[in-house]
């Protein structure tokens, strides 16, 4: 039987630590920032907050679970697809409504580290929910 | 898909926690596959059929609508 066909290659547990670590020293880094501890220009603060949080969640999504079966590599591709089909569905609708609403309602400005971002709440958001109603 | 999983897990006094950890799944699949929202995998069908010791499609069965 192939082991590879029902499995996703996910990351040990462990994974899951250092996200957090990432996030929290992320965090870290903002609230130096803020409180005017450290100057960095705002453009390479930018960068590094987004990276750090985009890598932290990236490795959130693919670390695996205390349980992985198969209905949960379901939920998790179904989750994904969702989200890919959300950014599909920003990115071409967007411009329309910034059109109607003369850009009130969408920042555009969010920039691909915005979007990704909100892929991945929204992945997150999905995966939960359909694990809860699985 | 019908399914009599509830059935002989009862008949073996089997909780679902018991059977997801002698097949190696999560309890909420256990559930899900007992209230139809779930249709195994063969292979889960075959590891549930060998821990009740009876074919698979004395637990599983087709529906007319399958």
């Amino acid at each position: 039987m192939n082991k590879t066909q029902n499995n996703l290659r996910l990351l040990p547990r462990r994974f899951k630590k250092a996200a957090f670590s990432l996030i929290a020293l992320t965090i870290f880094f903002v609230v130096l920032i803020f409180s005017e501890f450290v100057t960095v220009e705002k453009e390479l603060a930018k960068t590094v907050t987004s990276s750090g949080i985009l890598l932290s969640f990236l490795l959130l999504a693919l670390t695996r679970d205390k349980v992985e079966d198969e209905l949960t590599l379901i939920i998790r591709l179904k989750a994904l697809a969702a989200s890919f089909i959300y950014g599909v569905g920003y990115v071409v609708i967007s411009p329309f409504v910034n059109l109607l609403f003369d850009g009130e309602f969408i920042n555009d400005e969010m920039g691909t580290e915005g979007l990704l971002l909100t892929m991945f709440l929204f992945y997150f958001g999905m995966l939960w929910l359909m694990k809860k109603n699985r | 898909m019908q399914n009599r999983l509830k059935i002989e897990r009862a008949i073996k006094n089997l909780t679902q926690d018991d059977l997801a950890k002698l097949i190696g799944v999560s309890r909420q699949t256990i559930n899900s596959i007992e209230k139809g929202r779930y249709v195994p995998s063969t292979v889960l069908a075959l590891k549930i059929s060998e821990i009740f010791d009876k074919p698979v499609n004395e637990i599983f069965e087709l529906e007319d609508t399958d």
